[in-house]
């Protein structure tokens, strides 16, 4: 009897995360369905877009010079200690593009667009407009959920390459203003020794981010019980979800193209 | 001598059971409305009076039972199968259940963008009357966060009666409004079923106001139908639970909480 508690607890998360899991990939069977044959209402796809990807670029800008500039300041002092100060921006440069990029980039994606979404859509479902949209024989998935799910995907994986760059730039100042590094031994290090692969690596990565952000923040709004309380608890499980999918994600994605 | 079949009936549920979890909220409930009548639906808060017209429209999924909308049956069937059907339906939602990403004359034009077949000048046009009707005449380009709640209650009401449906499910139609308006609201219900003939389904709890649009009312009680009878003299119904309910009572066998005091 000692353990039977913690067991029947165990076993009750276990079973919530299993109802979960199947729930997500229930949705996203729904999503693949809904795209065939593909019947987009454009105007949702096109207030999507902007929404969440036009309004996202400050946001990506600011965090990815950051962090290009905070690869070189970590690396570039060790590169200049071995006198290998052409390798300086490959070695923020692979970091940037390959891991720290995307990752970072899709965290604030899932932080700001996946929270709001997830908001959105679930206090949609708690004041019953996705009732009155299946009253109005409109199918939520198709209209709310896939124009959604597209437009996440296309952005993230928008915001990744224009944060690559803007990481190359960022990286490229630091190491010109803060280690003294000229701008040509930056550039020549970038062109050089990173490779379009390193590059597709990043672009894989926020493809497969933007999607599960995607599927995660939509299933968990539209899955909502309760009122205010249930959307902050659906908020809270999308941001969770979208966390763990993202690194879950790029370890195998990392793992399979070693 | 020739004998005119029946109509087949606008809604027909049969021995319906809804059970959230162990929780029962409708049990074995049957029903049957002809086309073109108008049946009010009364009973105590939490009877389940809002679960059954969701059930009816195929919103939710019943435990146990048969239910037919308009001659097509809504258990067991996939969303995109219920389009159809659901085409030929109008709903108002207790709680509205207006599109926030939409202003008033979108909410409104919804139903009709989606049917198509209209051209914008008829679609704007249609609009605005029917929001003259309902009195929110010049609220076209407000949003829905901008209305009190019986301008929100009236926009949904324009919505689910914009597209002449030929069944008209109100859930609550004048909770929130003034006597006044729920007077006019109640003639303009009245007079757009007359013109289009539509039958209507009406869930209330102003059961004085209902009893004058209605021909028939129901009283569900613990999730079943427990009466059902002629609206004008839902009043002096025989059953005590009826009649205690109706005329709002204090003593009877209704005891505060909505329970029965005879078990």
């Amino acid at each position: 009897m000692m353990f039977g508690e913690p067991i029947a607890s165990i076993g009750a998360g276990a079973r919530r995360v299993a109802q979960e899991v199947g729930g997500i990939v229930v949705m996203t069977g729904q999503v693949l369905r809904a795209l065939v044959p593909p019947k987009l209402d454009t105007r949702e796809l096109w207030k999507n877009l902007y929404k969440m990807g036009n309004k996202s670029v400050a946001i990506v800008v600011l965090t990815a010079a950051f962090a290009g500039g905070l690869m070189t300041l970590q690396t570039g002092p060790f590169v200049k200690k071995l006198g290998a100060t052409s390798l300086a921006g490959w070695a923020a440069g692979y970091a940037v593009l390959r891991e720290i990029g995307p990752i970072l980039i899709a965290l604030m994606f899932s932080g700001r667009v996946g929270a709001n979404n997830t908001a959105e859509l679930a206090t949609m479902t708690v004041t019953e407009q996705l009732d009155g949209l299946r009253a109005l024989a409109i199918d939520p998935v198709r209209f709310l959920i896939v124009p959604r799910v597209l437009a996440m995907i296309v952005m993230l994986v928008a915001l990744t390459v224009i944060g690559d760059l803007v990481a190359l730039l960022g990286a490229s100042v630091v190491g010109h203003f803060m280690l003294h590094i000229d701008w040509s031994t930056m550039y020549f290090s970038f062109a050089d020794n990173l490779r379009p692969t390193d590059f597709l690596h990043g672009v894989y990565k926020s493809f497969a981010f933007g999607g599960a952000i995607a599927v995660a923040s939509c299933y968990f709004g539209v899955t909502v019980r309760g009122g205010a309380v249930g959307v902050g608890r659906a908020v809270n499980a999308a941001v969770v979800a979208s966390a763990v999918s993202i690194m879950l994600l790029d370890f195998f994605i990392t793992y399979l193209s070693a | 001598m020739s004998m005119t079949p029946a109509p087949e009936p606008a809604i027909r549920v049969a021995n319906v059971s809804k059970r959230y979890g162990d929780r029962r909220v409708l049990d074995d409930v049957s029903l049957e409305l002809a086309p073109g009548r108008r049946l009010g639906l009364i009973g105590p808060a939490a009877s389940g009076k809002s679960v059954l017209l969701k059930l009816i429209c195929g919103l939710e999924p019943a435990t146990t039972g048969a239910i037919e909308l308009l001659g097509t049956s809504v258990v067991g069937k996939h969303e995109s199968e219920l389009g159809e059907v659901r085409k030929r339906v109008g709903m108002l939602f207790q709680n509205y259940a207006l599109f926030d990403f939409l202003t008033v004359a979108g909410n409104v034009c919804f139903p009709l963008e989606q049917r198509g077949g209209l051209e914008p000048a008829s679609l704007a046009e249609r609009v605005a009357n029917r929001l003259r009707a309902v009195g929110l005449a010049g609220s076209e380009h407000k949003l829905t966060g901008e209305l009190s709640g019986g301008m929100k209650k009236r926009v949904g009401i324009a919505r689910a009666t914009v597209a002449d449906a030929e069944l008209v499910i109100y859930d609550e139609p004048t909770a929130g409004l003034d006597p006044v308006t729920t007077q006019k609201i109640y003639d303009l219900l009245a007079a757009d079923q007359q013109r289009t003939g539509a039958t209507v389904l009406a869930v209330s709890s102003d059961v004085s106001a209902l009893a004058h649009f209605v021909d028939e009312i129901a009283f569900l009680y613990r999730g079943t139908i427990r009466y059902r009878g002629p609206a004008a003299t839902i009043a002096d119904a025989p059953d005590p639970l009826v009649r205690q309910f109706v005329r709002g009572e204090l003593e009877g066998p209704l005891d505060e909480r909505g329970g029965d005091d005879v078990r």
